[in-house]
């Protein structure tokens, strides 16, 4: 499942903080780790997954480049609203690789997740693939 | 097509004129403030800079922020982390110049190692005929710090989006640098074979 396209069953971006038009937020879920979401300046950067019915999610997969401080919050209302914070984490700094990491959470429900980049390791971030495991 | 954010520091002495200079650049020369007052924390301005010779545009955060020595340790806490920086002094003061590079230094230690572009700029350059400060110093010092140079008359409205097109031009040229970076990072040559 981790390695599964989320939006091959229907996982949606909502909305995304920056985009370029030859980067936008879909690339993050359409599976492909050559594809990606680019940030193009300032933090905090974000964006919002839908799910298109409640999920029970014990692990986020991310790959990402040059992100330092992430913070997931999880929604379980239909609209993107009333997020709690579920996890929040300091990636390690990679060079010539991108960032890979798993974050577990203890089967929390959700149909939308927050993505918040706190802070990065250079002005701008990617993140090429989201993952989940139910 | 891509819109590009930078928060943008804006340091120097007080009364150098950061915020004519500011002010001026983003109500494109309609207003110039004959009157000073002086700025007592942070004012944020916000202009969009095109890049020429593409469709992207830089979208500039412009902390106009405090020269006396007072304000300023609040100011900072402001900042954030900095995307660029513009030190302003003034051609007509030499202790003006020679703060630049506390200025500087101040700006840079909020900068977390990130690569900070910037500008130096020599305002008003309508006070010719008493200037203390010689172009060539400023140019060199500059080029030392990695600064690309501007002189500027906020009064006249001499000059005044060159420093910050120059800016703008330098963060889109990192941003260009960066996605070329991940986009070969990220390229899988088992997948292409």
């Amino acid at each position: 499942m981790l390695n599964t396209a989320l939006n091959s069953f229907g996982a949606q971006v909502l909305f995304a903080t920056s985009s370029d038009e030859n980067y936008p937020p879909e690339r993050m879920i359409d599976g492909n780790m050559e594809t990606f979401w680019l940030s193009t300046g300032i933090f905090p950067q974000e964006f919002i997954i839908r799910f298109p019915d409640n999920m029970k999610i014990s692990v986020i997969s991310i790959h990402s480049f040059n992100i330092k401080r992430l913070r997931i919050e999880q929604s379980t209302n239909e609209e993107a609203e009333d997020f709690k914070v579920m996890a929040e984490k300091e990636f390690e700094q990679t060079e010539g690789s991108l960032q890979t990491n798993e974050i577990s959470l203890d089967c929390s429900n959700a149909t939308h997740l927050r993505f918040l980049i706190l802070s990065g390791y250079d002005h701008f971030v990617s993140v090429h693939k989201v993952g989940i495991q139910a | 097509m891509v819109k590009l954010r930078a928060r943008c520091i804006l340091v120097g002495d007080a009364a150098v004129g950061k915020s004519a200079l500011s002010q001026m650049f983003c109500s494109d020369g309609s207003h110039f403030q004959k009157n000073y007052t002086m700025t007592a924390g942070v004012e944020l301005l916000v202009k969009s800079m095109s890049i020429p010779e593409t469709n992207d545009s830089v979208e500039l955060y412009i902390f106009d922020t405090a020269g006396r020595e007072t304000f300023a340790e609040t100011c900072e806490k402001m900042w954030g982390q900095p995307s660029v920086v513009c030190v302003v002094f003034e051609i007509s003061s030499l202790d003006s110049f020679n703060s630049c590079s506390r200025w500087l230094e101040r700006v840079r230690a909020h900068c977390n190692g990130l690569q900070l572009p910037g500008v130096l700029v020599g305002n008003k350059s309508d006070l010719a005929s008493r200037r203390e400060v010689e172009t060539a110093v400023a140019q060199e010092w500059a080029r030392e710090q990695g600064l690309q140079y501007h002189e500027t008359s906020a009064k006249e409205m001499e000059n005044c989006d060159a420093p910050f097109l120059s800016l703008a031009q330098a963060f889109h040229a990192m941003y260009q640098d960066r996605r070329q970076i991940i986009q070969r990072l990220s390229w899988d040559p088992t997948d292409h074979q």
